[in-house]
């Protein structure tokens, strides 16, 4: 894993932990955001969150649809940023 | 129970002035959907929207926008006057005996956002005096009524994106019980505003590329804009006065999923297509064609389509189903009015309008939707399904008229 992907997966995991309203700690990868509590509420926080700090906009797909783990959804949203920067490049 | 049939056709959107205009527009596939930008958006996302023609829109709202009516009144008034217009009613038909039930989503939104913008950013409380009875809900209603003359009952719904589908149907069933003898019934929008935009691009369901319902790489819905009228009348009203009738609407359904408010419940949605056909006295084969709403949303699709094959059965054998929304937007609540009218225009022509910008099949759904043009059918009864947040359906269906 590249450095600048470690960051954003870092940052990210931050993200998800403070928009859904999670103690960090209890985030690993693994965890399935239900078990979370992450809602489709939140799941809107967090892509306004991923907007505002990237400039991505991300709707919803059924890509999204598809998350279930908090790996998942960190996959998807770097993959979605990653597009984004390179369209921006 | 009185007869009603359909006499006239009104339409505003982005495919142009006329009823005729967006018929034809989604039977060729042309899309209204055009670039949109907002100077208040410092980083619009969303870029593009099925907005009138900025000479359209000239042509509805004049040189000198009128001091008391919004573009969504403007829209409403202009479809009604076309199709008061094409059913040949004259003053003598109006008074007590018409009513009026125009919804809408959103009322009048650009004296809003512009009161929101003037007093966030210059704390200024100078602002339009006439605020009130250009944002009030039922202000277009109300214009029309004024317009005609229409004494009997005015009504404005506004059930988000099944505003004008109730609204017609409210209009149906005031005939239908013999408490008026006609009614100009739809709805109308003007919800392209900078603030408006906004919070529909925070709910994320808007795409930022092209609208493809039903197609597996779909990702949102395109916003719209509009009014669609139709005049609606009995029977017997309308062969007395020797009227041209277009159609016959024999069926309404509207029901609630008392469940959650954005995440729709396709038994809920499947009941209400089962009430509508219960009114009708029809069975699902006799319905041809359903124009879908089809917003390209994931979760809109799936459900209707799961809902679909609760009425139609699991292969959906007999009946084609289609989008228009990539032509003519999610006009929200003149989505309904807009969509009956192309629903009418396909039974009429005998041809069903296609998907565009479908491309690959979803597997999660299934459906293999009538796309890329027009496709020529022998249909008795066309149905049209509006399915809104707050979890409210409603569907109406329209058949050839028989004299018999």
């Amino acid at each position: 894993m590249s450095t600048k992907r470690e960051t954003l997966t870092k940052e990210l995991l931050e993200l998800v932990a403070q928009e859904g309203m999670v103690e960090p700690s209890e985030i690993t990868p693994q965890k399935k955001l239900e078990e979370l509590d992450i809602q489709s509420a939140d799941f809107v926080m967090i892509l306004m969150a991923i907007e505002e700090k990237y400039g991505a906009y991300v709707s919803v797909d059924n890509e999204l649809t598809d998350v279930v783990t908090v790996q998942d959804l960190l996959d998807l949203a770097i993959s979605k940023i990653e597009e984004h920067q390179a369209a921006e490049a | 129970m009185s007869r009603v049939v359909v006499t006239g056709l009104g339409a505003v959107s982005a495919c142009g002035l006329g009823a005729d205009k967006l018929i034809e527009a989604t039977q060729a596939g042309h899309s209204g959907v055009k670039p949109i930008s907002f100077d208040d958006l410092d980083a619009q996302r969303v870029k593009t929207a099925a907005r009138l023609s900025e000479a359209d829109l000239a042509a509805v709202v004049g040189d000198k926008p009128h001091r008391m009516r919004e573009p969504v009144a403007e829209y409403a008034l202009a479809a009604a006057r076309e199709a008061v217009a094409q059913s040949g009613l004259s003053e003598a038909h109006f008074g007590e005996s018409c009513g009026v039930s125009i919804g809408s989503g959103f009322g009048g939104g650009q004296t809003l956002n512009i009161n929101y913008m003037k007093f966030g950013r210059e704390g200024s409380m100078r602002l339009d005096p006439m605020s009130v009875p250009k944002i009030m809900n039922n202000a277009a209603a109300s214009w029309v009524s004024m317009e005609f003359g229409a004494t009997g009952p005015a009504l404005c719904l506004a059930t988000a994106c099944s505003s004008g589908s109730q609204s017609i149907g409210m209009g149906y069933q005031m005939i239908a019980s013999g408490q008026v003898e006609r009614c100009l019934a739809g709805g109308s929008e003007a919800c392209l505003e900078s603030g408006v935009f906004r919070v529909w691009e925070l709910l994320r369901v808007m795409t930022a590329d092209v609208n493809r319902p039903f197609s597996k790489d779909r990702n949102g819905m395109i916003l719209g804009e509009g009014a669609g009228i139709l005049v609606l009348e009995s029977l017997e009203s309308a062969q007395e006065r020797g009227a041209n009738i277009l159609c016959e609407l024999v069926g309404f359904g509207t029901n609630s999923d008392a469940g959650d408010l954005l995440r729709p419940n396709p038994a809920r949605a499947a009941a209400c297509m089962r009430m509508a056909l219960k009114s009708a006295i029809l069975s699902p084969d006799d319905i041809g064609y359903v124009n879908a709403h089809g917003t390209g949303t994931v979760a809109n699709d799936v459900n209707e389509v799961a809902a679909l094959r609760e009425v139609f059965g699991d292969d959906l054998a007999g009946v084609d189903i289609s989008s228009t929304k990539p032509v003519h937007g999610h006009a929200l609540g003149a989505a309904g009015a807009l969509e009956m009218i192309v629903a009418i225009g396909a039974l009429r022509r005998q041809s069903l309008p296609p998907t565009i910008n479908f491309t690959e099949m979803d597997p999660k759904i299934g459906i293999d939707p009538v796309s890329k043009e027009a496709k020529a059918k022998s249909v008795k009864a066309v149905m049209s399904n509006s399915l809104a947040f707050g979890g409210i359906n409603a569907t109406l269906i329209a058949q050839a008229y028989d004299q018999g």
